[in-house]
C-alpha cells in the first residue's frame, strides 16, 4: 500500500491566515492537525492539533499555569476572546518547521513510522516538486491496522 | 599586533551584540573561537583561571540561582501575589502601579529581573485589561523598578555577580552599601510615577468587579511546596548573608540551596532544568572567553593605565566618571558585557588607591551607574527587551522612544541621587 492510495484532501492555511481561521476549520472539518502551505502550495510546517490548540492560547497562560488557574470560570470560557488579528504567521515566525512530509510512493510503515517519531497525527503527502497533493490522517493509519485484526 | 587584532574583534562582536543583527550568543562563541585559535586567549587561562579566564564563580551562582528560581516560580506565589495586591488597590491605577512596582522591586534583590519581570508583567497585562485600561505605564514603571530593585543585593543583578565575584564583595557588602541607596530611590520613583504617568490614571469604576473575579487562590495548588520553597530560598540567603561567618562563596551556595529545592520539591528534574537559560550561561562564558583575550593581548592593562593617568590621584572624580559613564555605556548596551569588560579595568583602578573604603567606593560607583543604565533605554537590560516582548505579544505594544523617554528621566534621577550617596558617604 502506497501513500497515495491512503491520502486524502485536507484543507490547509497560510502564514496569513488568522489562527481563529485555522482553529475553526479544524473543528468544523474534525481534522486531527493542520498543514500550512506556501504561496506554491508547498508545505511549510505541518502542526498536530494541540500545536493549533497552542497557538489560540495566549503566552502568558502557557507560560504560566497558575496564572491560568487564577482566571473566573466565566472569563476563561473565552480565553480566545484575547487573539484578536493574529496570525499563523505570528505564532509561527520562532518555532522550527515542522516538515512531516512523505512521498506518494512511502509505505504504510515509513507513513506510521514518521507519525510516531514526529508525533504527529497528520502527514502530508508531496509530489516530486514538493507541492502537497493530501494528507494522511492517524485514523486512517491505525484503521488499517484494525482492518489487518479483525479478531484481537 | 595580537592587541589590535583582539580589539579589532572584541569591537566588531560588540557591534553584533549591541545591533542585534546575528544571535548574541553565536556572536561571543565565535569571538571567543577566534581569540582562542589565534592563540589571544590561552586555554589554560580560560578554563581554569578565575579572574584571566571564565568566572566559574558566576557561571555556577547564575545557574544555581536559576534552579532555585525555576522550582520557586511553579508555585504561583507571584501570581497569587499580584492579583491580591490588584484586589487589594479597589483597581485604582495609581494605588495598583505603586503595588505592583513594590512586589516587583522586592522580588528582584533576590530573584534575577527577567524572571521577576516574566512572572508579574503577565498578570499586569490580565488586570489591564479587566479594567480597559492601557498596560503599557504599568509594564513601564514594573520594568524600571525591576532594575532599581535588582541593584540592592549580589544577586539581583547579573552585572553585580560579576563586580562582587571579580572585587570579592560579599552578600553583606551589597546589603550594607547598596540597598540603602536602593531604597531611597525607589521612595522617590515611586513618588515620581505620579507625575510621569499621571495621564495613564484615569478609569471606570465599573470595570473594577471584573479584576476582583480573579481567584488568587487556585495559583497556589501545593501550600507544602510552597513552604518548603520559601525556606529553602531564606536558607539561601541566610547563608549569603553569613559569608564572613562561613566563607562558604555564593556560588557554592547557590548551587547546594539548588539541590536541595529539587530534592524538597520532587519535581521532576528534566523539567526544572528546561527553565535554566543555557543560553545566558553560554553568552556569559563566551564573554569571558572574548575578555580573556583583551586581557591577555595587553588591550585591557593599556587602556587601564590610560585610565589611571587620566584620574591622576582625583578618585573622587573616578567614581563619578564611573557612574555617570557606567550609565551612558550600559543604557546604549547591554550592561552585561559592559560590566565584563570594564570590571578589570577597575579591578586595575582600584589597586591604585592607597584607601580600601574608597576603593570600595569606586566599585559601588561602577555598580549603581551599570545598574541603573539599564533603565536608560529599551535595550539597556534584558529584563526589558523580555517585558517589551512579553507587551507586543499581549496586543500592547511599547515603542523604544515610549520606553525610553521615562527611562532617561529615571536614570538621570537614580545616578543624581547615587552619586549625592557616594559623595557623602565615602569622600566627604
Amino acid at each position: 500500500m502506497q501513500a497515495q492510495q491512503i491520502a486524502v484532501t485536507v484543507p490547509t492555511v497560510t502564514v496569513r491566515d488568522s489562527v481563529a481561521h485555522a482553529v475553526r476549520l479544524m473543528a468544523l472539518r474534525r481534522l486531527p492537525g493542520m498543514i500550512v502551505v506556501d504561496d506554491r502550495g508547498r508545505p511549510r510546517t505541518v502542526l498536530p492539533g494541540t500545536q493549533v490548540l497552542r497557538m489560540a492560547v495566549p503566552d502568558s497562560y502557557r507560560a504560566d499555569r497558575a496564572l491560568a488557574r487564577a482566571i473566573d470560570e466565566a472569563h476563561a470560557d473565552h480565553y480566545w476572546d484575547e487573539l484578536g488579528d493574529l496570525t499563523v504567521g505570528d505564532c509561527l515566525h520562532r518555532e522550527p518547521a515542522r516538515v512531516v512530509t512523505v512521498s506518494l510512493d512511502g509505505t504504510l510503515l515509513e507513513v506510521a513510522a514518521l507519525m510516531a517519531g514526529q508525533r504527529s497525527p497528520l502527514v502530508a503527502v508531496v509530489d516530486r516538486a514538493g507541492v502537497l497533493v493530501g494528507a494522511i490522517t492517524l485514523e486512517r493509519v491505525i484503521a488499517e491496522f484494525a482492518v489487518a485484526h479483525p479478531d484481537v | 599586533m595580537s592587541a589590535i587584532a583582539a580589539l579589532v574583534i572584541f569591537v566588531v562582536a560588540f557591534f553584533f551584540i549591541a545591533t542585534e543583527k546575528i544571535d548574541k550568543v553565536k556572536v561571543v562563541l565565535v569571538a571567543g573561537a577566534v581569540m582562542l585559535v589565534l592563540g589571544f586567549a590561552p586555554g589554560a587561562d580560560v578554563w581554569f583561571s578565575q579572574h584571566a579566564g571564565i568566572d566559574w564563580e558566576v557561571i555556577f551562582l547564575l545557574l544555581g540561582m536559576m534552579i532555585i528560581v525555576g522550582v520557586l516560580k511553579q508555585t504561583g506565589l507571584f501570581d497569587y501575589l499580584a492579583i491580591w495586591s490588584a484586589k487589594r488597590s479597589g483597581g485604582k491605577p495609581y494605588r495598583l502601579m505603586v503595588m505592583l512596582m513594590l512586589i516587583t522591586a522586592v522580588a528582584s534583590p533576590f530573584l534575577d529581573n527577567v524572571t521577576t519581570i516574566m512572572l508579574v508583567a503577565p498578570v499586569t497585562v490580565v488586570v489591564c485589561n479587566r479594567l480597559h485600561i492601557p498596560a503599557q505605564p504599568y509594564l513601564i514603571a514594573e520594568i524600571l523598578a525591576s532594575n532599581i530593585g535588582g541593584a540592592a543585593t549580589l544577586i539581583g543583578d547579573p552585572p553585580n555577580i560579576i563586580i562582587g565575584s571579580r572585587a570579592g564583595l560579599t552578600f553583606t557588602d551589597f546589603l550594607v552599601h547598596m540597598a540603602p541607596i536602593v531604597v531611597v530611590i525607589f521612595v522617590v520613583f515611586v513618588l515620581l510615577t505620579r507625575v510621569l504617568f499621571r495621564k495613564s490614571f484615569r478609569y471606570n469604576p465599573e470595570h473594577v468587579n471584573a479584576v476582583l473575579a480573579l481567584q488568587e487562590r487556585r495559583a497556589i495548588t501545593d501550600v507544602r511546596l510552597l513552604t518548603r520553597c520559601l525556606v529553602v530560598l531564606g536558607l539561601v540567603v541566610v547563608a549569603f548573608s553569613l559569608h564572613s561567618v562561613l566563607h562558604i562563596d555564593p556560588s557554592v551556595v547557590a548551587m547546594v540551596g539548588a539541590g536541595v529545592m529539587l530534592l524538597v520539591s520532587r519535581m521532576d528534574v528534566t523539567e526544572v532544568l528546561n527553565e535554566v537559560e543555557w543560553p545566558t550561561l553560554v553568552f556569559f562564558m563566551g564573554l569571558f572567553v572574548m575578555v580573556s583575550g583583551l586581557a591577555h593581548t595587553g588591550v585591557i592593562s593599556t587602556f587601564g593605565e590610560w585610565v589611571i593617568g587620566q584620574v591622576d590621584g582625583n578618585f573622587f572624580g573616578a567614581a563619578t566618571a564611573l557612574l555617570f559613564g557606567s550609565a551612558v555605556l550600559g543604557a546604549f548596551f547591554d550592561n552585561i558585557p559592559y560590566v565584563a569588560t570594564m570590571a578589570p579595568v577597575v579591578e586595575g583602578l582600584v589597586a591604585e588607591v592607597p584607601d580600601a573604603r574608597i576603593g570600595q567606593a569606586l566599585w559601588w560607583a561602577f555598580a549603581l551607574g551599570a545598574d541603573f543604565g539599564g533603565n536608560g533605554t529599551a535595550v539597556a537590560a534584558s529584563a526589558n527587551v523580555v517585558a517589551i516582548g512579553i507587551a507586543a505579544r499581549t496586543g500592547h505594544r511599547i515603542s523604544f522612544w515610549q520606553f525610553t523617554r521615562y527611562g532617561i528621566i529615571v536614570t538621570i534621577m537614580s545616578c543624581l541621587i547615587a552619586w549625592l550617596y557616594i559623595w557623602l558617604r565615602y569622600f566627604l
